[in-house]
């Protein structure tokens, strides 16, 4: 096997981003082409370093000529090395349905592969500023992707999206500030060795302050307000690279922030409780939604506080659960955002839409064989085995309430005219369809993967 | 070879009863207008027109039919209700009675009844539609209280065979000398006069409003099985209500007395059902009709009202 | 052979998807798939002590199977109570396909891909030895209904069937939780249960969600609106196998894992447990509503819809009675339910493809031009309404005689009335469709239709002449419970209470039957035009704008007593809960103004109650 450096995983997307004007200057038809091919590099890149973790465990690269913990350091672990591969390989996937557009934005393109190196980024760094600096990319990215559609609601999106940001930017700074204050240091292994030698305070308010800017991006409620906004505003493919990049990195820093940097009780609680509201609030908001798009975004962020309460149990079932949630929702999120129209009607009246979005909601609402399922039923198992029967309780009506508001979008897809999806969607949303399957049925390839990342993440490593 | 004499033997005494039966029940329909006449001060026909009327109708040379469905009434009806009469003890003979039980004769009586509806239906008419409605509901109406007092009765004496219970109720232990179980017999009585089609509840063929209903396209031999049905029906009510509270009109043991226990049995059971008859009779000369809706309110308000005070008396009474 | 039957089944599933555009194609490798549980079934007749020649079992399937798939492990194994209800679903599954063959026109790919996902889920279901693996695949079933439903496109439909769907799994998902909290194991052989309150409650919700699937009340508001909303073949297995696996459930679960004994350690009545008592009960009530509901339906989809949940009633009482007779009963009684309803809902669709019309006013004297389709729907009602000239009778007899033995005072009247009502509704199909003044000039049925039905009406005819047989198969699975098989010859059964002798039946009623043609036959008759009789020879062109088909509200006072009662009752109950959950949501949805301003100060007090709460610390 060959090993792979991770940094090329982000410095190739950064480096290629940047001549994709020089390419456009050449041929304006190789844009798409020239992209497709960074991404496809960058998913391959992001198997090889995957199945290189899978053998020989965490890998480590130190950059910049120091060595920790002065000098950046990236660290890849298990669930690294799968939110690297789930991102790289959906977001070639999902670029895939930009060549059925008539539009070619060479900025569009640009942005894509940053804001994709930058999730990547966030996943695999160890070291806080760096991951700092990769959100505020991942940021600046996204706000300019949703508002690449260029309508009203999009700008409208963009907007919400960039004061919020910004608010967020700022919290982890201070975070970081505080950490940095107190610990001279910003590398994640060194903070967790030291992090007992903070005072209680300072510990509790970084903490906090970590909590806040990171769950801007990983849509925890109530920090969310700019979510429905946004993936209303931002296009269909915008909206689903959202649902399986960005919000995917933000979750990996909350997974890291409980488990690797702060692992302190009153964190997991908070967390927990956090994922609690996050999960009721959004399901409900998106109970009585209209509009298909916010339906999905709303019922994303129930997705996010499913996942945080799995993050938040610390318990090898529970991360386990997480990561198969997060696949799921990955796969089955982006799916719907491709599929879906400004409004329901007539979405499923052509079987091959019909069929994947419907194995798509079927993953969602967690129903076997598919991997939102398989999260379910550890979350759950997870949760039976230490009595938490009230939390088991919100969930069971939640994915009621999910249930019931699915419904509803599936009768309005029944509904109506035939509708079409051009040739490259159809084939996007397929071969996601078709992933979901295989995950589904063959659950050992990622449950293995899970078990390394369960057990290396609450060893304390990345 | 021994076997097949008995089975001979029994066929032949389940032939004879039939057929006595059938001549009770036409024997009831002469004396039903007698002695409805009597009371409305007619002279009326002689007592023996049920055997002239049947008679004559299977003598016609003109039948009219609609079709093979129509055809299915009479086939259905007679051998329905020849079938309930089987299955019942009638007057010491338990005839195929210990093959089946209670809830056995209930569904077969359901056997005629729907025979008979699919013919009425098939003719077309809209009268014997509306015929047949009125008489389903009635028979929902009439059946809540029976089946309560049975089923109470029933989980009384802990069997359902109908068999089983004339034979507990022998030697004059009749269940209507048991306080309970008389207010039973009444409200079972009342079952019965639904079930009879006797005024008051006698609006399903009602001859003035729709025409007899359900009999109205009926004509010739497909009336005369029909009319068979009608008259075996009584016997076969009035032989039920007798087997469940009149200890089956069984007053002398066939072991002490032999042949004349026989003979007196069934002269005390027809005597019996002759006055459980005429009770009907009586009831029904005098009363002006329901209409469905209140036959239904009657039934399930105040019969069954009734039945559940008995209902609950065994509830407490069964020991636990 | 389990795994590659499954295999295999998968494989059909994406041919028959292929092959949308060829109906007859799709239908004939469905058809072969679906011989697949089949074959199966014969292949583990031995576990019922029945031996059948080489030729009825050409595969050999493995008696249990453990399939390791990572996160958890799929235990399969055949018991006799999976084996009954692979009876049912086995045989039933192909006819229903046979129909669909000539029925379904539209789509036909995904009509067949479904079908074989529920037949799939259901085979997983029966097999299961643990909560996993029976959550799994009862999923996959669920699901594949969904998808099902999702063909018809009616929002009650969808709706009411993906929420309660999800009660359903939810509730289940929660029982097992509790169990595997108790006893630190998913397989059901480990599972020794406690008479503690957790467990309690956990059976109970496993039992809740099995009565989802099985229509019990008030759980059942999906079931009309399904299956009057979808195909029929698909609805005829829905009904008449489908539906079983909940009661299939609740036998796994109150007798197979519980037991007995621990139910009536939480406190009995008349030596029957308050668990079984308190489904009794809802059996009762669920028999008579739905009866009632039946009557007053005008659409022959809603009626055999609430006829269903009527009958699928009966099956609760019987496995809360829980004696050996009363579990015989509900077996009986769901073997007769699955041959009947599907006989009846196919009929229906037979009818529908000639004529194009659901409503029973709107139909009317189709005896005459469909009489195979109308004696296969007649034996059926007569099945139906348990008149004992076919097996239905058996079922419910078995039922009243648990129900008094074990002293029902209250619940036993309920079933009778109920029954009575059945001649009600059953009278309403014959009349408003089969009889009466004949509208429509149609063909008889395809010839597939009809085989398929016949087919069906077959095991009816069986048990009646030998209903000492289904006693013989309920056999090993009362042994399996600790239970004595009830006494029974293939002819007679014997209770304490009394004996049913289906041959002095047949042949008193042959006899009579045969007194009664002679009587008849004796003198002969002429056959008169139908419209010549009531009209007096007037040419009923002249009145052709007025129906003589007294077919609407037919049974007007019977709604007039009981339609303010009954009518829509539990679907109120329904949408009130959904409104609060929709007045819950609007409440959420407003948390999202629009308004930045709003979404930072959000931020803001949340960061001031973050730090409120750590100095409150």
């Amino acid at each position: 096997m060959v090993s792979v450096p991770p940094v090329l995983l982000i410095a190739l997307p950064l480096l290629f981003a940047f001549f994709a004007p020089l390419v456009n200057m050449w041929s304006r038809k190789a844009v798409k082409v020239y992209t497709l091919l960074v991404l496809i590099l960058n998913a391959t890149l992001s198997y090889l370093l995957f199945a290189n973790v899978m053998q020989n465990g965490v890998v480590y690269e130190q950059l910049s000529g120091f060595y920790p913990p002065i000098g950046i350091l990236l660290a890849v672990g298990p669930i690294g090395a799968i939110l690297a591969l789930l991102i790289n390989t959906l977001s070639t996937i999902v670029y895939l349905t930009y060549f059925g557009e008539a539009e070619n934005s060479v900025k569009f393109s640009m942005l894509y592969m940053l804001v994709t190196a930058s999730s990547t980024g966030i996943v695999i760094t160890g070291d806080l500023f760096n991951m700092f600096v990769f959100f505020e990319i991942t940021a600046v990215g996204s706000y300019g992707l949703v508002a690449s559609m260029r309508t009203k609601e999009s700008f409208e999106g963009a907007f919400k999206y960039i004061v919020l940001g910004s608010i967020g930017s700022a919290f982890i700074l201070l975070g970081i500030a505080t950490i940095y204050g107190y610990l001279k240091t910003l590398n994640f292994y060194d903070i967790a060795l030291r992090i007992d030698t903070m005072p209680p305070t300072a510990r509790l308010m970084s903490f906090i302050f970590l909590i806040i800017g990171i769950g801007v991006e990983a849509e925890i409620f109530p920090l969310n307000g700019w979510v429905p906004d946004a993936y209303q505003g931002a296009s269909n493919r915008v909206a689903s690279f959202f649902s399986l990049g960005p919000s995917k990195a933000g979750i990996y820093a909350i997974a890291r922030l409980i488990f690797t940097l702060l692992p302190i009780l009153s964190g997991w609680q908070l967390a927990l409780l956090l994922g609690v509201f996050t999960l009721i609030i959004g399901e409900l908001a998106a109970l009585m939604q209209e509009d298909p798009k916010r339906m999905l975004a709303y019922s994303s962020i129930g997705q996010m506080g499913l996942i945080l309460i799995a993050l938040s149990l610390h318990s090898e079932t529970a991360l386990i659960a997480a990561i198969f949630l997060m696949v799921g929702h990955a796969l089955a999120k982006s799916l719907l955002f491709l599929g879906v129209r400004d409004y329901a009607r007539g979405t499923l009246r052509n079987p091959l839409i019909a069929a994947p979005m419907f194995i798509g909601i079927l993953s969602i609402i967690g129903m076997p064989p598919f991997p939102g399922f398989w999260g379910k039923w550890y979350l759950m198992k997870d949760l039976a085995s230490q009595g938490a029967w009230l939390i088991m309780l919100v969930i069971i009506l939640t994915a009621i309430v999910e249930s019931v508001y699915y419904a509803r979008f599936l009768h309005r897809g029944t509904g109506g005219e035939k509708r079409k999806l051009s040739r490259s969607e159809t084939a996007a949303i397929i071969i996601l369809a078709s992933l979901l399957i295989l995950v589904g049925i063959f659950p050992n390839y990622l449950y293995d993967p899970a078990v390394r990342a369960a057990a290396s993440l609450l060893g304390g490593g990345p | 070879m021994v076997d097949l004499i008995a089975l001979g033997e029994q066929i032949l005494l389940l032939a004879g009863m039939v057929t006595l039966g059938f001549a009770i029940g036409m024997f009831f329909n002469g004396f039903a207008r007698k002695v409805t006449a009597r009371i409305h001060n007619r002279i009326g026909p002689p007592i023996y027109q049920g055997y002239i009327d049947v008679f004559k109708l299977f003598a016609k040379k003109t039948n009219i039919s609609h079709g093979w469905i129509f055809d299915l009434a009479a086939l259905f009806s007679v051998a329905g209700i020849t079938l309930a009469f089987l299955f019942l003890p009638v007057a010491g003979f338990t005839l195929l009675s210990t093959e089946g039980d209670i809830f056995l004769i209930l569904y077969l009586l359901a056997i005629p009844a729907l025979g008979f509806a699919l013919g009425a239906g098939a003719s077309g008419n809209p009268n014997a539609a509306v015929g047949i409605m009125r008489a389903l509901i009635l028979m929902l109406a009439y059946e809540l209280p029976l089946v309560m007092v049975v089923v109470a009765m029933m989980i009384h004496y802990n069997t359902t065979s109908l068999a089983t219970l004339v034979q507990m109720q022998s030697g004059m232990h009749w269940a209507i000398f048991v306080p309970v179980f008389f207010i039973g017999a009444i409200i079972v009585d009342m079952a019965l006069q639904g079930m009879l089609m006797e005024k008051p509840f006698d609006i399903a063929i009602a001859p003035h409003e729709i025409a007899s209903g359900p009999m109205v396209e009926f004509g010739g031999k497909h009336l005369g099985a029909l009319m068979l049905y009608k008259m075996m029906a009584i016997v076969v009510e009035t032989t039920l209500f007798v087997d469940l509270f009149l200890g089956g009109g069984v007053v002398l043991s066939v072991s002490q007395y032999g042949w004349i226990a026989y003979v007196v049995n069934f002269l005390v059971w027809f005597a019996l059902i002759t006055l459980v008859f005429f009770l009907a009779l009586l009831i029904n000369a005098v009363f002006p009709r329901f209409r469905i809706e209140q036959a239904l309110k009657f039934y399930w308000k105040y019969d069954a009202l009734a039945a559940l005070l008995i209902l609950i008396w065994v509830f407490a009474g069964v020991s636990i | 052979m389990i795994l590659e039957a499954f295999g295999v089944m998968l494989l059909a599933v994406i041919v028959v998807l292929a092959l949308d555009r060829y109906p007859r194609i799709a239908a004939a490798v469905a058809i072969i798939a679906s011989l697949l549980p089949l074959f199966a079934l014969t292949s583990w007749a031995g576990i019922m002590g029945i031996s059948l020649p080489s030729f009825l079992a050409p595969l050999e399937f493995e008696s249990s199977l453990v399939y390791n798939l990572g996160p958890g492990t799929l235990n399969l194994a055949i018991t006799p109570l999976g084996w009954f209800f692979l009876l049912l679903l086995a045989t039933s599954f192909p006819l229903a396909l046979l129909f669909a063959s000539s029925f379904v026109r539209n789509r036909a790919g995904g009509f067949y891909a479904g079908m074989l996902l529920t037949m799939l889920g259901s085979f997983g279901v029966l097999l299961a030895r643990d909560a996993l693996t029976f959550f799994l695949f009862w999923e996959i079933m669920s699901w594949s209904i969904l998808a099902m439903v999702l063909r018809g496109g009616d929002r009650r439909a969808i709706v009411s069937y993906l929420s309660f769907g999800s009660l359903s799994a939810m509730l289940l998902l929660f029982g097992f939780m509790m169990l595997y909290f108790k006893t630190g194991t998913f397989l059901f052989g480990d599972m020794h249960l406690d008479t503690s309150l957790t467990t309690l409650v956990a059976l109970s919700m496993i039992v809740a969600g099995l009565a989802v699937k099985g229509a019990l009340m008030p759980l059942h508001v999906w079931a009309p609106h399904v299956y009057s909303r979808s195909e029929e073949p698909f609805v005829a297995f829905l009904s008449g196998g489908l539906s079983k696996l909940g009661y299939f459930g609740m036998l796994l679960f109150m007798y197979g894992i519980a037991g007995l004994s621990l139910l009536s350690s939480w406190g009995t009545f008349r030596d029957v447990s308050y668990f079984g008592y308190a489904l009794a009960v809802i059996g009762a009530f669920t028999a008579f509503a739905g009866t009632v509901l039946a009557v007053m339906q005008d659409d022959l989809r809603k009626l055999l819809a609430y006829s269903s949940v009527g009958q699928l009633g009966y099956i609760a009482i019987g496995i809360g009675i829980g004696t050996p007779l009363a579990l015989t009963g509900a077996l009986f009684q769901a073997l007769n339910h699955t041959f009947f309803k599907a006989v009846l809902f196919l009929a229906a669709g037979a009818v529908y493809y000639r004529t194009g019309k659901w409503k029973i006013s709107e139909l009317g004297g189709l005896g005459y031009r469909m009489p195979f389709t109308f004696l296969a729907a007649l034996f059926a009602i007569f099945a139906l309404a348990a008149i004992p000239i076919t097996s239905g009778f058996a079922a419910k007899w078995l039922l009243y005689e648990a129900a008094i033995e074990k002293k029902f005072l209250f619940v036993t009247p309920i079933m009778l009335i109920a029954g009575v009502g059945a001649f009600l509704y059953a009278y309403k199909i014959l009349y408003g469709v089969f009889l009466g003044e004949p509208r429509y000039d149609v063909k008889e049925a395809p010839i597939s239709q009809l085989v398929a039905m016949w087919l069906l009406v077959l095991p009816l005819v069986i048990f009646l002449i030998f209903p000492g047989w289904v006693a013989d198969l309920a056999a090993p699975i009362l042994s399996e419970y600790g239970m004595q098989p009830i006494p029974h010859t293939p002819y007679v059964i014997t209770t304490n209470l009394a004996a049913y002798n289906t041959l002095a039946v047949i042949f008193a009623l042959m006899g009579a039957l045969l007194v009664s043609l002679i009587l008849y036959k004796w003198k002969p008759q002429e056959v008169v035009p139908h419209e010549d009789n009531y009209l007096a020879g007037e040419p009923p062109e002249l009145y052709e704008y007025i129906s003589m088909h007294a077919a609407s509200n037919y049974y007007e006072p019977f709604e007039d007593v009981f339609g303010p009662v009954f009518r829509r009752g539990a679907e109120r109950a329904w949408e009130i809960i959904l409104a609060a959950a929709e007045f819950l949501g609007n409440g959420a949805r407003r948390l999202y103004t629009g308004l930045t301003q709003d979404y930072s100060i959000y931020i803001l007090l949340f960061f001031l109650i973050l730090v409120g709460w750590w100095l409150l610390w």
